[in-house]
């Protein structure tokens, strides 16, 4: 009798048993985080649409729908033609040379010598350093009177004064000036990507082939790239997503210039969206990056799970 | 009677007791976010406002507001933020209607932009016209709205953008910047001797004000008196750009092309620039690291083109918000500081300029004579400088849509295209007609 009447569950021990229920744990750790993105993401996201789809401005905050009429103006404008051109080259192209970087960091670190580890934390210096400091270090690099860039090279007697590169003066060498800070700022992150994709590859796999009489680049393209192709891509992913989406180096660095060469969606978005108050069209030009996001997305984690399997 | 009937049928219980004083405990955290930050509060007054590029300014000014708040008892907060931020901050305090009571705004259209957020300081620009003459062009530019009489802003300073040359070298060439063929004429001859004359024609304020001067002093502008019409189009435009483009091959350097604001500073720091246009910071700059140098800089008027001598400028005005807690607060304080403008004015060495005629007595301090500089009459020339400085917008009112123009650069590049070569100069200004012309469009369907 005794047994039957302390066979009544306590409020306490159900708790527990919920909580031992690995469905309904699951659901409350990652409940926080699904309210977060909805909260901070969704709801801005969703926002972001219907301010593109209306004619809301700073100077009249009306919410009633124009339809695609902010997306039209926005497409006719050539500027912005040549904004989504800027957009691209800054995203892949900072994305392949970080790339580039990241790899040969990597291969540089796996081999042992006297204060890696010193190395390996300091690698980490661009991605930790705020990026505002890092820029005007950058703008200074680049600068036209005091370059130190154009400063060496005038030293080492390769250009004169008057022929030195005019960084961020001349369309192409902006570009590929914001490029290159982007590619520093990324090259860490590429760095670590890379490591932990090499050092998971098993030993015997490369003694195999090594074995077998395969080279160094054989063995890093033929092996080495392909089994760690997966995690360069979600690298990749993140690194395309950040960067498209940036605009802090050009806001900081050229505000565009010159000539709108260095001009890229986030950048164009921020000045009309919110410095001039067309917050319509400003969502419409900062949305136009979402198609573009969407499908890198998809065929990079499609491209992922294939190779998975 | 009905819902009396059960009172004293209830009961209280500790559980529901519990309940209750919890829900009502947890209203305010649960309902901050959307609870509209306009309840008055009579015992505080907040300001925010640029970082000024004077430093001796923020300082006075954060004294000058807590002395007015402990006579008042008030408390007085100042904050500076970065002028770069001036415009995300006012949209982010618009949307959340909430924020300071005093937004000190950089920019000419702000006004315009926010005026449906801003209370109406019509009593207030009145009043203080009554006590210290007309408002400024600029005053009336920044801060009025024709078509319904008010005030969306108290306007309060403009900052002028004179001419700055080494004197020396333009003695020994014999000549003197005074107009804008002088100053291509004499920048060529200087530019062979390595000292070029340094405009920024990149992206950022100072060409943007620049340019715009140049196109006035050649008759030309982006829009007409009434705001109405982009009249950009036009022979004197075509002019003025084809005088850019022969400044710039030269007088000029390619390295202009990549300036930002700090830049011709820098470079008439440097001694290497003969002549810049900007505010006297750069000058002020040089006072301290330089004292030779300085001694050699002269300020003189901006040059005169072929219609009139007219050059643009920077402004800051006062907008109080209507969600503002302590609006009357806000409007008691914006009248004292007013009362007081002339410690304002020597707080910022004479950089921050009236916008009312005798805001500022004259002869000016400081600008009449300058102590710190030799000859002390060195500045005497920029107490006139309301007679040839105008904002953003110019003959017609700022606006949103002047404002959308400023920020995209767009007379920066037209200038900077016909200079570089990548267009002429007919179509880089057919090219900046057409965009400036899309810009009004949109801005007349939302204005």
């Amino acid at each position: 009798m005794v047994a039957i009447a302390d066979s009544v569950p306590k409020p306490a021990a159900r708790f527990r048993f919920i909580l031992d229920r690995r469905d309904v744990l699951g659901s409350l750790m990652v409940g926080p985080a699904i309210l977060y993105v909805l909260l901070l993401v969704g709801v801005p996201f969703l926002m972001a649409v219907y301010y593109s789809l209306s004619a809301y401005t700073i100077y009249d905050p009306s919410w009633s729908f124009v339809g695609l009429d902010n997306f039209e103006d926005v497409v006719a404008d050539p500027v912005f033609r040549q904004t989504l051109y800027n957009t691209f080259i800054f995203t892949f192209g900072s994305q392949l040379l970080g790339l580039i970087l990241g790899k040969f960091g990597a291969l540089v670190l796996l081999r042992p010598f006297p204060g890696r580890k010193l190395v390996r934390a300091l690698v980490i210096l661009p991605w930790a350093v705020p990026i505002a400091l890092a820029t005007v270090a950058w703008q200074w690099m680049f600068d036209s009177l005091y370059s130190v860039i154009n400063w060496t090279l005038i030293a080492l007697g390769v250009v004169t004064r008057s022929d030195a590169p005019n960084w961020l003066g001349t369309p192409h060498l902006a570009m590929l000036s914001v490029i290159v800070v982007n590619a520093w700022r990324f090259f860490p992150f590429a760095i670590v990507i890379f490591l932990a994709g090499i050092t998971a590859i098993p030993q015997d796999v490369l003694d195999a082939a090594t074995v077998d009489g395969a080279g160094f680049w054989r063995r890093n393209y033929q092996i080495i790239m392909p089994m760690i192709l997966p995690i360069v891509a979600v690298g990749l992913i993140f690194g395309i997503v950040f960067t498209f989406t940036d605009l802090s180096i050009v806001f900081l660095m050229t505000m565009g210039g010159p000539v709108g060469a260095t001009s890229v969606l986030g950048f164009s978005g921020f000045q009309t969206g919110i410095v001039s108050g067309d917050v319509s069209h400003g969502a419409a030009i900062s949305l136009f990056m979402l198609p573009v996001l969407f499908v890198v997305v998809v065929a990079m984690l499609r491209f992922i799970r294939r190779r998975e399997i | 009677m009905g819902s009396g009937g059960n009172k004293h049928n209830r009961s209280v219980t500790r559980r529901s007791f519990l309940k209750a004083s919890g829900a009502v405990g947890l209203a305010p955290v649960l309902s901050a976010p959307f609870v509209s930050g306009a309840l008055a509060d009579n015992t505080a007054l907040t300001i925010v406002q640029w970082s000024h590029f004077v430093p001796a300014f923020d300082t006075w000014f954060d004294k000058f507001a807590k002395d007015w708040g402990d006579k008042n008892k008030i408390a007085v907060t100042v904050d500076h933020i970065p002028v770069q931020d001036v415009p995300a901050r006012a949209a982010a305090e618009a949307s959340a209607q909430s924020g300071h009571d005093i937004f000190g705004f950089n920019g000419s259209g702000g006004a315009h932009l926010y005026r449906k957020f801003f209370i109406n300081l019509a009593d207030l620009v009145k009043e203080t016209e009554k006590k210290y003459g007309a408002v400024s062009i600029i005053g009336k530019q920044l801060g009025y709205n024709a078509d319904d009489g008010t005030w969306s802003a108290f306007p309060d300073y403009y900052i002028n953008f004179p001419g700055m040359y080494q004197k020396s070298l333009w003695d020994e060439i014999g000549m003197k910047p005074d107009t804008w063929d002088d100053v291509r004429l004499g920048g060529a001859k200087l530019k062979a001797k390595g000292k070029p004359v340094g405009i920024s024609l990149g992206h950022s304020n100072d060409p943007s004000t620049t340019w715009r001067g140049l196109l006035w002093s050649y008759g030309a502008s982006e829009q007409d008196e009434a705001g109405k019409k982009i009249i950009l189009d036009s022979k004197a435009t075509v002019e003025a750009v084809k005088y850019v483009a022969a400044l710039y091959k030269e007088a000029m350097t390619p390295e202009v092309l990549s300036w930002n604001d700090a830049s011709n500073n820098q470079y008439l720091a440097s001694g290497v620039g003969s002549y810049i246009i900007n505010p006297i910071s750069a000058y002020r700059t040089i006072q301290q690291s330089n004292k030779t140098l300085a001694d050699d800089i002269f300020v003189i008027e901006p040059p005169r083109g072929p219609v009139k001598r007219i050059m643009g400028a920077a402004s800051e005005f006062y907008g109080i918000w209507k969600f503002a807690k302590n609006k009357e607060a806000a409007i008691e304080f914006l009248k004292y500081y007013r009362d007081n403008w002339p410690e304002a004015f020597k707080a910022s060495s004479g950089y921050n300029n009236p916008c009312f005629a005798n805001l500022v007595p004259k002869p000016m301090p400081i600008l009449s004579n300058d102590p710190t500089s030799t000859p002390p009459t060195k500045l005497a020339i920029l107490q006139d400088s309301d007679k040839w400085s105008a904002i953003p917008g110019y003959p017609g009112p700022a606006t949103p849509a002047t404002d959308e123009i400023y920020y995209a650069f767009i007379l920066n590049d037209m200038m900077a295209k016909a200079a570089t070569g990548a267009s002429s100069a007919e179509d880089a200004v057919k090219e900046a007609t057409q965009r400036c012309e899309a810009i009004f469009k949109k801005w007349a369907r939302r204005t």
